[in-house]
């Protein structure tokens, strides 16, 4: 089988079965959908849908119970884990809802972790960090403790955590659910303005209107199933 | 656990030090055929300047502190209508008191060379209700087939704690002795040496009997370790107990450290599962809670040696003595007192602190492996 290079991420058949007290859980079923690079997507749907469920498959978070996955061109089903934390590392970035920054570290330590990983230079890391909160917002933060950041700035910096390295792939759980109206447009702005410039595809999960209205493509979830997966103008 | 190893360490080396130091020695020299039967006859120095040459080849090994000459007889020490049986020591008065302990007096003094004197073991002197300055009768079979005797002045008595040695051992000069018993001037049944480490002693027998045989002299040299059996067994026996006791508190540890480490690394499995799902990789988790365990094990360390050192230094230079509590008891034929002495030898220091990183290290693999297979996704999750 061969596959768009223009695709960021793709699934074929996918299905996620957890065990659970001697119950069947089927959290994802049967599940085909493309990503093409550079889109802005919503998973939409009430809660238990499967949302963040698929959202781990895709990044691969977990491993698919039946069907497989692909990032760009790259099968990661059959992956280990250190060849999936490679792959995560270099290609998808994530946001979580909580936030989940490390608490005993900066501001600017968090957002360089990827880069930290990945081996890259002191100056190149503290230059990249410096360039990009000035872009999003929160220049001048570096060097505050996650605890002494308002909810709004924490988000920024795990976006910023997410965005640093230049993923080919972002993956946002809720990423506005613990924010004020104020604060998740603010992101939301930050957000579409990232993939308008850089280029990178996010994948959102969400129960945010504004967040659902404003996507390129919004694609609603039932029961772990896909019931509706619609293109509208990116506003 | 390192004060009590030291402490251990202390107690053994007393035994071992007590134990040789009273009559036994560290290294003895002797004429081949002297042990077992002890026989008056079987003397080392059939020519004038012998024992002088053969204390000179001892003494210049390197582990030698002193070396002393001695003469033994049997006879029976007489006071009034009072006769009891006695080993007759003759020493030579300024070598002994380096080599042995016997020559320090519980009171008065040494007998000099060349004078009829002698000191006597406590309970000796208390079976023949004689006290210092008193004359005894001594007769002893001599060498020539006669039965020498003579009249001394009691001037010391030693107090060693074993009755064996209290209640039978007579110290005179040794030409005091060798002209009681009929044996020539230059003719002596021992040569005992003192040594820096009792452990060295059968190292520094090995080099003292090759250095002999290279002059000529054939005589048998001995260490202690082969002389008291018994004694050497039941300190490595000590020993033995020690480390065995210290594999058992190390591994009680490796416990104990494992299970605060698993509840710390369960803390914050939230942490490492965003480790995971941000890209490190599991090795690179299992090598971050491993260097912390390594880090906090430093630390223990130096708190260790922080908190202990002082105990053991202070210990070694001065011990707590408490024998006037406990009194003192007999270990296979040694007089040990209560006596709290640490000894630190540096390869116990190292080992302690080796097996304290090893511990840590060792009881932080489980966890941390634990750590690195945490599914992110379902830690993110809460699930």
């Amino acid at each position: 089988m061969t596959h768009n290079t223009d695709t960021s991420v793709k699934t074929e058949g996918v299905w996620k079965i957890f065990q659970t007290d001697g119950l069947s859980i089927e959290a994802v079923r049967d599940v085909s959908l493309v990503i093409g690079a550079g889109e802005f997507v919503v998973l939409a749907g009430p809660s238990g849908s499967g949302k963040t469920t698929l959202l781990n498959l895709l990044g691969g978070l977990s491993h698919p119970t039946k069907g497989r996955v692909w990032i760009a061109d790259t099968d990661i089903t059959d992956m280990s884990e250190r060849e999936l934390a490679r792959m995560r590392l270099e290609r998808i970035g994530f946001v979580f809802q909580a936030y989940n920054l490390l608490p005993v570290l900066s501001a600017k330590e968090n957002a360089e972790f990827p880069l930290l990983l990945r081996g890259v230079a002191e100056e190149e890391r503290e230059r990249l960090v410096s360039e990009l909160f000035e872009k999003i917002g929160i220049g001048g933060l570096e060097h505050r403790r996650p605890s002494k950041l308002s909810g709004g700035q924490q988000q920024r910096v795990a976006v910023a955590r997410a965005v640093i390295g230049k993923p080919a792939l972002v993956l946002a759980d809720e990423p506005t659910a613990n924010l004020d109206r104020e604060a998740s447009r603010a992101l939301l702005d930050l957000m579409v303005t990232l993939n308008r410039d850089l280029g990178v595809t996010f994948v959102f999960a969400t129960h945010d209107n504004e967040l659902m209205e404003r996507a390129g493509r919004l694609i609603h979830l039932v029961d772990g199933e896909i019931s509706s997966d619609n293109k509208q103008v990116l506003r | 656990m390192v004060v009590m190893i030291g402490l251990a360490n202390g107690m053994i080396s007393q035994m071992i030090n007590n134990g040789t130091g009273l009559v036994t020695g560290q290294i003895q020299i002797h004429s081949p055929q002297y042990l077992p039967d002890r026989s008056v006859y079987e003397t080392l120095g059939s020519h004038p300047n012998d024992v002088e040459s053969l204390l000179g080849i001892i003494e210049r090994d390197p582990a030698v502190i002193a070396a002393a000459p001695r003469v033994f007889g049997g006879g029976l020490v007489s006071s009034g209508a009072a006769t009891f049986p006695a080993i007759l020591m003759g020493i030579d008065p300024a070598r002994e008191v380096e080599v042995s302990r016997i020559a320090v007096m519980k009171e008065g003094r040494l007998p000099l060379t060349g004078s009829n004197e002698i000191a006597l073991g406590s309970t000796l002197m208390d079976w023949l209700e004689t006290n210092l300055n008193d004359e005894l009768v001594l007769v002893a079979p001599a060498a020539d087939g006669s039965l020498g005797n003579d009249l001394f002045t009691v001037v010391g008595i030693m107090e060693s704690g074993i009755p064996e040695i209290d209640g039978s051992y007579v110290l005179l000069p040794i030409d005091v002795l060798q002209s009681l018993i009929a044996l020539q001037p230059m003719r002596i049944h021992e040569i005992v040496a003192h040594i820096d480490d009792p452990w060295d002693a059968q190292l520094a027998t090995d080099r003292i009997s090759i250095e002999l045989q290279r002059d000529g002299y054939a005589v048998d040299v001995a260490a202690w370790t082969s002389l008291r059996p018994e004694l050497r067994e039941y300190a490595q026996l000590a020993s033995g107990t020690q480390w065995i006791l210290a594999v058992i508190v190390f591994s009680m540890a490796i416990f104990g450290v494992a299970n605060t480490m698993i509840m710390a690394t369960f803390e914050r499995r939230r942490e490492f599962a965003l480790m995971l799902a941000l890209g490190a990789a599991p090795s690179g988790i299992i090598r971050s809670v491993l260097s912390e365990a390594f880090a906090l094990g430093l630390l223990s360390l130096a708190a260790g040696v922080v908190l202990t050192f002082p105990i053991l230094v202070w210990w070694h230079h001065f011990p707590l003595d408490l024998s006037a509590v406990f009194g003192g008891f007999e270990i296979v034929g040694t007089f040990v007192k209560p006596v709290l002495k640490t000894e630190y030898p540096w390869a116990m220091i190292f080992f302690t602190a080796f097996a304290l990183l090893l511990t840590v290290v060792t009881a932080a693999l489980y966890p941390a492996v634990r750590a690195a297979r945490l599914a992110p996704a379902d830690v993110l999750t809460g699930r």
